[in-house]
């Protein structure tokens, strides 16, 4: 048992694009049991006037546009409501990065663990973008990491492993990630570094 | 209207929960009896018994038994969770209602089902809020492998942690089991500040009896000291414990036996004796007892007992029932139900240490529960107690 925080819902937007039928009513009355605002919005799909926190869509009749996002984009979770398991729908569904889904009869039960389950892939998943950013930029900036350990290792005669540890260190003193340290790394930023660490590794020998 | 209305009344009444599900088949059959010879009520509330024997897999078809040929569009049934959880589908299937009167674990609201029992913000979160301040703010939590004891014991250390106290430990054990040994040596190790017990039936019994037998050689297991707590325990089971071991601990639950108000003794009165020698009264007999009534009165009103009519002739209305007035929600199906904290004492039944005033509104998923509040407050009534701390511990 790790899970100590019971998730809670209250005063959060839901937005709903679905034709307000039983299964609708069903939504809403879960929704206002979570403490949860609900609107529908039906046909005209005009998010911009109602900012939510999560959209329940429908599945079945969405389109490429309904969403004034970037497709594969969406900024909050998206759940498909869904009676159709075509797996052309199903494409359509996952290619807008939905979060979760639940399948039409809406019922009373269902509602509250599905966005448990959506809020939860959508905070993973932002995590994970932008882990996979910082990643990205990290790896455009390891030629200028290359170059300043070459440089290092040529001017303090050392070892690569030593030279990478006298990098790290000096980016550590100037709080700076290694990548961004040598981005603006030169022949006269390693001849000091090399200066100021030359009498311990002299020491150390 | 039919003057014969069909009622199904599904209660394992034999098993390891059997004195729970007697308890409530009683309540409700008391309530029949009552409704029939009554000539307020212009139709006959005719049960339909079933006793799937504490048998999980017995559940499905024996639900299906009492709703075959379509006249039975109400039960009154089940006492476990996932006995409830087994049958939903087949309420919903046949559109019937089902009347759940035990407490359970909340993060439910079917609307092919009324509740009528407790849910945590009517029972371990008002347990909660006694117990930490007076006793401490370890806590030691068991229960049944399932999920009532699962969850009401994940709101336990939610509750715990954000008092700033500690779980000490967390056990569970598997339907039947009475190996508790291991659960009584934890206790003796940790020295928690009290045990939060949902064991259910034979498991229950046989901890409570082991923690009686290691406090005679070590007072450190007294109730004084180191309280087992519960949110399911009533008068109905005393008996299976025995007096001796389960006398200073403490449960809390919507009715007492010993309840000292009116309307109770007046209840217990036209009661009489229940049978030689006479059972206590609980609060799973109370209720059993009071849904019947919810359900005849609806039927009363609205003259059928189609459940949608049913549901929109019960709720929002007041009732005064034994355990105090109360209505049902229209928005979450659940009753309103106050809370008490009861003692065991001697061969008596509980004596009642608390009541809250008024009844407190279902909040089955706990959406306006917060537990940085729930902290403040009792952090507020420990700086308010003058006081000694309560316990000693030898």
């Amino acid at each position: 048992m790790t899970t100590v925080h019971t998730t809670n819902f209250l005063e959060r937007k839901a937005a709903i694009l679905h034709r307000k039928d039983d299964n609708i009513r069903r939504l809403e009355r879960q929704l206002d049991l979570l403490g949860m605002e609900s609107n529908v919005i039906w046909p005209e799909f005009d998010l911009g006037a109602s900012p939510a926190d999560v959209v329940f869509y429908d599945g079945d009749n969405g389109y490429d546009g309904i969403f004034p996002w970037p497709k594969g984009f969406p900024p909050v979770p998206l759940i498909a409501l869904i009676s159709t398991e075509a797996p052309g729908r199903l494409e359509w569904i996952l290619s807008q990065e939905t979060s979760a889904h639940m399948v039409k009869p809406i019922q009373s039960s269902g509602v509250y663990s599905t966005l448990v389950i959506a809020f939860s892939n959508f905070e993973r998943r932002t995590v994970l973008q932008d882990q996979l950013r910082a990643l990205e930029t990290r790896v455009t900036q390891r030629p200028a990491v290359f170059r300043a350990l070459l440089m290092i290792m040529e001017q303090a005669e050392v070892r690569d492993d030593e030279a990478f540890a006298m990098l790290r260190s000096a980016a550590m003193n100037k709080r700076q990630s290694i990548e961004n340290f040598c981005t603006h790394f030169d022949e006269q930023t390693a001849r000091m570094l090399c200066a100021k660490t030359a009498p311990d590794k002299k020491g150390m020998q | 209207m039919s003057s014969n209305i069909p009622v199904g009344l599904l209660y394992s009444t034999t098993g390891t929960y059997g004195v729970i599900g007697h308890d409530c088949l009683d309540g409700a059959l008391k309530a029949l009896e009552e409704i029939n010879a009554d000539d307020a009520y212009d139709f006959s509330l005719v049960p339909k018994i079933e006793n799937p024997g504490g048998n999980i897999d017995e559940y499905q078809r024996l639900t299906e038994s009492i709703l075959q040929g379509g006249r039975c569009r109400q039960i009154i049934g089940t006492v476990t969770s996932i006995s409830r959880k087994e049958i939903i589908p087949i309420i919903e299937k046949h559109d019937v209602l089902l009347w759940y009167v035990a407490p359970y674990e909340g993060f439910e609201c079917c609307e092919n089902v009324i509740y009528t029992g407790a849910c945590p913000n009517q029972h371990i979160v008002p347990l909660f809020g006694e117990v930490i301040p007076k006793f401490g703010k370890q806590a030691y939590l068991i229960g049944t492998n399932y999920v009532w004891g699962w969850e009401v014991n994940r709101i336990a250390r939610e509750l715990i942690t954000a008092c700033g106290g500690d779980v000490t430990g967390e056990h569970y054990l598997p339907f039947h089991s009475t190996d508790v040994e291991r659960m009584i040596d934890t206790i003796r190790e940790t020295r928690p500040s009290f045990v939060l017990n949902n064991l259910i039936g034979a498991s229950s019994y046989a901890f409570f009896r082991a923690y009686f037998s290691a406090g005679k050689t070590d007072s450190f297991f007294h109730p004084d000291n180191c309280p087992i707590v519960s949110c399911n325990l009533t008068e109905c089971e005393l008996d299976k414990i025995g007096y001796d071991a389960a006398r200073g601990h403490l449960s809390t639950a919507p009715y007492f036996e010993n309840l000292e108000t009116k309307d109770n003794k007046e209840f217990l009165a036209s009661l009489g004796d229940r049978g030689d020698p006479p059972l206590p009264v609980s609060v799973f007999f109370v209720n059993g007892y009071v849904t019947a009534y919810y359900l005849a009165d609806a039927i009363r009103a609205c003259g059928s007992d189609d459940i949608e009519m049913v549901k929109a002739a019960l709720f929002d209305r007041d009732f005064e029932p034994p355990l105090g007035p109360t209505r049902i929600s229209s928005r979450t199906n659940h009753a309103a139900l106050p809370s008490y904290l009861g003692q065991i004492c001697s061969a008596n039944g509980f004596d009642v240490l608390s009541a809250k005033q008024t009844t407190t509104e279902a909040d089955p998923y706990l959406a306006n529960f917060n537990a940085v509040q729930f902290a403040a407050d009792i952090a507020a009534i420990e700086q308010r107690q003058s006081l000694p701390h309560l316990k000693v511990i030898k």
